[in-house]
């Protein structure tokens, strides 16, 4: 993690340019955040407190309004700015001296350059993955203490409105700050590596997108001493019952503004880095799949994450501003929140799981010794479930009470979604075929990635069935869906994304006894808590209730101990990634003789990850074809002989 | 691999087969989607098994030797593959959409003559209102008649779905939602809120009887004699009310207290108190809301009688919020939905002899 040769010079040159020597407590960093912060939170609570006794208004100390606006705006744009995320614009802006070539905050050379606002990838990438593990881990005991409550019927130890609040807080922490963002660390990562570029195309916004991710777990987090308890209404929040709930609801109005603007400002990265820093021969037809993965979903997170900020706006509007988006009365429209919420909601679906194809893709190809199986399909399957996705957010709402005709149109489109993800799961199936499977860690999880994603994707079906998901549609047949998507979907290709990139990030070999016993673990605790959920959902036990009839007590009770194995599970894993993360032994640059170009550089890649711009020569995928190449590195340590 | 495939499609089958998945059907809905679902089922089926039989035999056949280093094949692709992989997945789901489709169509025909229930829905309560302005906080069903629910909601978005009879549909504010279902057996079931509605959405639930046509219709007529009678208050139109009332002029005082005792134990069941609060003399033990059991200490807090101090709770919830307890989370339209001779008899009901 703190290696590089000739980068180490044109960081001091760098640092020497600066235009002049600041004081300890005017430098960036953590130092001036901590006196930043409550500064912009006074002035945002003087503004209010002005305002309101300009117009009048009774009480001037609002402390709901205070802590909205001063809060949930000002202090975190203050802690951004304390950190230094907007100094190099705000010295541009305000015409002062700029270096562009400045790399003072380029690369990780001590462990302390972690916490600091970095502009490199690779670094973003790993600020991502842990802090993303940290609300993994956060969700994970929320939802271990609401199996403790379901584990038996009645009321054990806590009060409905604390178990919603688990509930939702659960559920928001692992999609907006665990799901999205790890694999936006990951593509971080790796996504400039593949493409040979030397890092994304804006270092420093996404630097910025990075930070803002903590002030939306954080606010998550802190709504549970919000009086009257976390936000409680699920992670979809619908109105008009998010419109009265108590103050804890803003806290995730206001989360959600920050991680989707986190999310858009990557994604606007990804795209512009796909599109305009492809190493030379690197045609989109020679993209790695991982790459087009990414390009699809940052499309996705583009155009639809702005339709989760409006409607969060709005149902905020309806509780502080008195407006009537949602409710019924003054002439607002209920089911206009679950359209506008789906329409993002949906596609963030995909969101979710793209990024894990893509991943997959490469894992697959490179342990199975074998070309990924109709390259080009795969590509043009991301391009259909892109499409697609846009047109199907209304199966959320089959028993919504909204225009009947709709039904219909909305069911076809869903069920053809199934035929590009099929698409994809049996092009991974031919890419086997034949193959010399390797069963690493990372290739078991992509294994079991596909068993538990066709069973998700198969309950999809059942889902997308109208008069199915009529009588299955709120119960616990949604929750188990939902998790063999995003867990047996999404977080199975995360694992495997991480075990598969971790001795190019660290350098190091993590244990592969420890990994594939994690993978056990997790493949049979996860079945084992999820499928039985199917049944009691079709039997007849409603999803988010605190309390249910004594039938399901029984398994009710084995869903909570396995759940609680599952948790367990991840301490296995947490523990071999940080001792082998210390003490692993040296991976070496290509461990798993993969052809993509990250793989050609050293573990971890220099600071600027090419000497040269490499020449894309070829397929990424060419396993088993004499000769082939996929990219050729001039003068660099893997000095190629032959073009 | 084939054998594999087939061990697999045996042992999926046997799940699907041998686990009661859906609860047994009770309505001719239920049986059109218990259909849908072993279409969907038996598809499934087959496409789980193939895939599980070639993961499986590729991990078994496919694995490599400790010291084999080389390549698989460069098999690229293959076109007809790929062609018969889009091709036939497509039509599977092509046909269970048709399926669907027809499903949903029949299942959303109540037929000419339907018996039309109205049902409202607020935190944390159902009530149902039949023809001829009969109320009813219990939902009673005739057996093999389409039944046509009109639903709304007078706060927040609730669900409506008993299991057995598999048909689901949101209740909204604001909104009039329909849902028809036709019961085939006879029996009690659940009514359950589907929805998060807030603090009592797991109480949320309402008891369901399926009665023979016969026994139903006296029900109904037993029921539009008493509505017309002692809880003429609780249809909610004036005019009804006044032969009641006429009726207690000729009567003692304590014959109307009792006509009131009763309006107001059943205005306490239909108003949905019970749902959220304890209260021994109703024998309910919910603790969504503070216990109405002894209310003194909280009335002298507020500074009121115990029956004013009712009167406000009921009518304004958010004036006076018990310590650990939140404000909003009680509905704030009984004033409106209730007539005053309910709220008058409730108040007396929870508020004790002082009432009066």
């Amino acid at each position: 993690m703190t290696s590089t040769t000739h980068a180490e010079a044109q960081h001091g040159t760098g640092h020497g340019d600066m235009p002049r020597r600041r004081g300890y407590l005017m430098r960036p960093g953590w130092v001036r955040a901590a006196w930043v912060t409550p500064a912009a939170f006074f002035i945002g609570m003087y503004i209010v407190v002005t305002l309101r006794w300009l117009a009048g208004w009774d009480p001037v100390y609002d402390w709901e309004i205070i802590i909205l606006i001063a809060g949930m705006v000002t202090a975190p744009i203050g802690f951004l700015l304390g950190l230094g995320a907007f100094d190099y614009w705000l010295y541009w802006v305000s015409g002062r001296a700029t270096l562009v070539d400045d790399h003072a905050s380029h690369g990780a050379y001590r462990w302390t350059d972690y916490f600091k606002v970095n502009t490199d990838h690779k670094v973003i990438g790993i600020q991502y993955l842990v802090t993303t593990f940290f609300f993994f881990i956060v969700g994970g005991f929320l939802a271990m203490l609401f199996r403790a409550e379901l584990a038996q019927p009645g009321m054990q130890f806590f009060d409905t409105q604390t178990f919603n609040g688990l509930v939702s807080a659960h559920a928001t922490l692992m999609i907006f700050v665990f799901i999205i963002p790890a694999f936006a660390g990951l593509a971080n990562f790796a996504v400039p590596l593949m493409l040979g570029a030397p890092d994304m195309a804006f270092p420093r916004l996404n630097a910025l997108s990075f930070w803002m991710l903590p002030v939306a777990g954080t606010l998550f987090l802190a709504s549970f001493l919000a009086p009257g308890g976390a936000f409680a209404t699920g992670w979809t929040s619908y109105a008009p019952l998010a419109s009265e709930q108590p103050f804890g609801q803003v806290f995730f109005n206001m989360g959600v503004q920050w991680a989707g603007a986190s999310s858009i400002a990557t994604a606007l990265n990804f795209l512009v880095t796909i599109i305009t820093m492809r190493a030379p021969g690197m045609t989109f037809w020679r993209m790695p799949l991982l790459v087009w993965a990414n390009f699809t979903t940052s499309l996705l997170v583009v155009i639809a994450t702005p339709f989760i900020a409006g409607s969060q706006f709005f149902v905020m509007f309806d509780r502080v501003m008195h407006t009537s988006f949602f409710t019924p009365d003054n002439g607002g429209y209920v089911l206009g929140y679950q359209h506008i919420f789906w329409f993002y909601s949906h596609p963030a679906v995909y969101i979710m799981v793209l990024p894990g194809f893509g991943i997959i893709s490469e894992i697959i190809s490179v342990f199975s010794r074998k070309p990924i199986f109709g390259y080009r399909l795969m590509a043009v399957s991301l391009i259909g479930i892109l499409v697609l996705a846009f047109s199907v957010w209304a199966h959320h709402m089959f028993v919504a009470g909204m225009a009947d005709w709709l039904r219909i149109p909305m069911m076809i489109t869903t069920l053809l979604i199934a035929v590009p993800t099929g698409i994809k799961v049996f092009s991974w199936l031919a890419t086997l075929w034949e193959g010399k499977l390797h069963l690493t860690t990372p290739m078991l999880f992509a294994l079991g990635f596909i068993s538990t994603f066709v069973i998700g994707g198969l309950s999809g079906i059942y889902l997308a069935a109208v008069p199915i998901d009529i009588h299955a549609s709120d119960t616990y047949f949604i929750v188990a869906h939902i998790h063999y998507v995003l867990f047996g979907g999404s977080v199975f290709t995360i694992f495997a994304g991480l075990y598969y990139w971790f001795p190019k990030m660290t350098g190091r070999m993590f244990n592969e006894r420890l990994g594939k016993l994690h993978f056990w673990l997790t493949f049979v605790a996860f079945n084992a808590t999820f499928f039985p959920m199917h049944w009691v959902g079709l039997d007849g036990m409603p999803r988010r209730v605190a309390d249910y009839a004594g039938t399901y007590g029984a398994i009710n009770m084995v869903i909570s101990i396995f759940s609680f194995v599952l948790g367990a599970s991840v301490v296995v894993f947490v523990y071999n990634m940080i001792t082998s993360w210390a003490r692993g032994p040296i991976a070496g640059s290509n461990p798993w003789k993969a052809m993509t170009i990250e793989w050609q550089v050293s573990s971890p890649p220099p600071v600027f990850n090419f000497d040269e711009i490499p020449q894309v020569v070829g397929s990424p995928y060419e396993y088993g074809v004499p000769g082939a190449k996929h990219v050729v590195l001039k003068g660099g340590t893997l000095q190629e002989t032959h073009a | 691999m084939l054998g594999i495939a087939l061990v697999a499609a045996v042992i999926t089958t046997a799940v699907a087969v041998l686990i009661q998945w859906l609860p047994s059907s009770a309505s001719e809905e239920m049986d059109r989607i218990t259909f849908t679902y072993w279409f969907a089922t038996i598809i499934c089926i087959a496409i789980f098994s193939l895939v599980i039989g070639v993961i499986v035999y590729s991990v078994l056949a496919f694995r490599v030797q400790p010291d084999d280093d080389t390549d698989g094949p460069p098999i690229h692709g293959n076109t007809r593959l790929e062609v018969i992989w889009t091709v036939v997945p497509a039509i599977l789901v092509i046909a269970i959409g048709i399926v669907s489709a027809v499903v949903l169509e029949k299942n959303a025909d109540a037929g000419a003559n339907p018996l039309r229930v109205k049902v409202f829905a607020q935190q944390f309560a159902w009530r149902f209102e039949y023809p001829g302005n009969v109320r009813s906080d219990e939902l009673v069903l005739p057996l093999h008649r389409h039944v046509k629910f009109e639903m709304t909601s007078v706060d927040v978005i609730h669900s409506f779905w008993i299991p057995q009879m598999g048909q689901k549909q949101d209740v909204v504010p604001g909104i009039e939602t329909e849902i028809v279902v036709t019961p085939t057996r006879t029996g009690t079931f659940t009514l359950i809120c589907t929805e998060l509605c807030g603090l009592g959405h797991a109480t949320m639930r309402a008891p369901v009887r399926v009665l023979q046509e016969a026994a139903f219709s006296t029900w109904l007529s037993k029921e539009r004699a008493a509505g017309g009678g002692a809880a003429g208050g609780a249809a909610g139109a004036g005019s009804t009310g006044g032969a009641p009332a006429g009726g207690a002029t000729g009567g003692s005082t304590t014959a109307t207290g009792g006509a009131e005792e009763a309006l107001g134990s059943k205005t306490f069941a239909s108003a949905g108190c019970g749902a959220c609060h304890e209260f021994k003399k109703a024998g309910t033990d919910a603790q969504v809301g503070p216990s109405l059991d002894d209310l003194t200490a909280a009335a002298q807090k507020a500074g009121e009688s115990v029956p004013d101090y009712v009167r406000e709770s009921i009518e304004d919830p958010n004036k006076v919020v018990v310590a650990g307890y939140q404000p909003g989370v009680m509905p704030q339209n009984f004033k409106e939905s209730l007539s005053s001779e309910e709220i008058d008899a409730l108040v007396a009901y929870v508020g004790g002899e002082e009432a009066k």
